[in-house]
């Protein structure tokens, strides 16, 4: 019994690496060919049938690139840098239900990798330690251009992670408790908590476009300011780990959406972890979508919205949630 | 104890490393080491909720204001030492630190240790357990040092408050011409 749990649970954890893997690959790929049809160009289509095999050329092509290190550059902080963002930003999945727990072997599978008691808090944990991948690239190149998008990196997930930690607070204390499995039980017996948190889930999903600098929060690597950012000096498999990172926060941040606020796994007709792929397709889609319509906010108005907007508002509803769930109201 | 004592060889390494780093910048990140085999600590206690708030409060907030500072301020420079101001501040140091230390070994033979009753309360450190205890008798300690806190931070702000009214852009600009 104990070893067929263990080779189900190194079983789940490959799997679960292969669909982040293969969903940042493909994700990409969505992502060129929408914005291409955005600005009205096809955008790359001639890598196998309508550019399907380009995300593999891609690979070969980052994987066969030079490492180049700068000179001044500290060498241990700087190969440490990309390794803690990717493993942050994969570790966070391990706690997402994907789908219902499924039966097999007469044991009752739990699609997730861990289903702690406190699932939500794992999730702040693994994703407030992310920005230090970040903040130690751009350090540890050693090149102004990269130290200015590691600070802003840092300043600006500080100022989002706590208008969005208050937004969720609202999804806790409407279900009682931070299990995420709970937390989509509870939506099954009462309807999604899209409907009395709207307003919580417009605040979290604006931050969890700035946590994953995405466009317009996009200012640690703003091109057209600091060349490329904190990874500026990154070149091949190093480079492309923090753009493995950036997709797979996406989709994460966007799987935490759907357990929350859009009743994970639930839905008619079709297999639990099918809905689940299904909303998470939607909001990476809104992704690319917000990228390719809005321009990149300016820095101080980034910090004024951050603070002086999302943070009261947030914290006006999860005061007015606390008054709803204790029925003072 | 397998467990234990590869984590307390962790934790007492990120802290040497803390005092150890030529770079502040390493320091920092042994502290973090530090203090994420703390939060190891506290899931071994069967304390999650203590770990998960140790983990998002220190290691994820706290540390990241510190590196914030650190970066900006050793970014460029080289990394070898100032020359030391207050002479002699090793040896007395060194000094202390054999005091301190013989006083405590001392003190433990002089009065040898009772056995520490083992067992950990209901609900150590989980989620339930951490709001009944805020939450519950014990409201008016959290209530005071959130006050403190908080008068703290408004008081750092009233005191550097600009001394002129004018508002930043102005000042912006008083600069630049």
């Amino acid at each position: 019994m104990m070893v067929l749990q263990v080779v189900l649970l190194v079983i789940k954890i490959v799997l679960l690496i292969g669909i982040l893997m293969g969903g940042f690959a493909y994700t990409m790929l969505l992502e060129r060919r929408l914005l291409g049809f955005f600005q009205l160009r096809l955008g790359p289509n001639r890598v196998g049938p309508g550019g399907l095999l380009q995300p593999i050329a891609d690979g070969l092509k980052m994987a066969l690139k030079e490492d180049l290190m700068p000179l001044g550059a500290d060498p241990l902080v700087y190969r440490l840098a990309p390794v803690i963002t990717l493993f942050t930003a994969l570790c966070i999945d391990a706690v997402i239900p994907f789908g219902a727990p499924i039966h097999l072997f007469g044991l009752s599978v739990n699609l997730d990798i861990a289903n702690p008691s406190i699932g939500l808090l794992i999730v702040f944990a693994f994703s407030s330690l992310g920005v230090y991948g970040l903040v130690l690239g751009g350090w540890a190149s050693q090149n102004k251009y990269s130290l200015l998008g590691g600070i802003r990196a840092s300043a600006q997930i500080i100022s989002y992670e706590l208008a969005m930690g208050l937004a969720v607070m609202g999804v806790l204390m409407m279900a009682g408790t931070a299990n995420l499995e709970g937390i989509v039980l509870y939506q099954k017996a009462h309807g999604w908590l899209i409907v009395p948190q709207i307003g919580a889930f417009i605040i979290y999903f604006i931050t969890a476009i700035a946590e994953t600098n995405r466009t317009p929060f996009d200012l640690p690597e703003a091109e057209s300011e600091l060349v490329a950012g904190y990874h500026t000096e990154y070149s091949g498999m190093r480079f492309a780990s923090y753009v493995i990172a950036e997709y797979i926060n996406m989709i994460t941040v966007s799987g935490v959406a759907v357990t929350l606020f859009f009743g994970g796994w639930l839905g008619p007709v079709l297999p639990p972890i099918i809905w689940f792929f299904i909303k998470v397709a939607i909001f990476l889609f809104v992704f690319i979508w917000i990228r390719a319509t809005l321009p990149r906010f300016r820095y101080d108005r980034l910090m004024n919205f951050g603070w002086k907007v999302l943070l009261p508002a947030a914290l006006i509803y999860f005061l007015g949630t606390a008054a709803f769930v204790t029925g003072v109201i | 104890m397998i467990a234990f004592i590869v984590l307390a060889i962790v934790a007492l390494a990120g802290a040497l490393g803390v005092i150890v780093a030529r770079q502040p910048v390493h320091s920092a990140l042994f502290l973090i080491v530090n203090i994420i085999s703390l939060a190891v600590f506290y899931i071994l206690l069967s304390a999650e909720f203590l770990a998960a708030a140790q983990v998002i409060v220190y290691a994820g907030a706290i540390m990241v204001l510190f590196l914030f500072v650190v970066t900006l301020l050793t970014a460029g420079k080289d990394d070898h030492e100032p020359s030391e101001h207050l002479a002699g501040q090793r040896g007395t140091a060194g000094v202390l630190a054999v005091v301190s230390g013989g006083g405590l070994a001392v003190l433990g033979v002089v009065f040898p240790s009772k056995k520490v009753p083992l067992g950990l309360p209901h609900n150590f450190g989980n989620l339930h357990g951490m709001g009944q205890m805020l939450w519950g008798p014990d409201f008016i300690y959290l209530a005071a040092v959130a006050l403190m806190l908080l008068t703290a931070a408004v008081g750092v702000l009233v005191l550097n408050r600009p001394q002129t009214k004018s508002r930043p852009e102005v000042r912006l600009e008083e600069r630049e011409s």
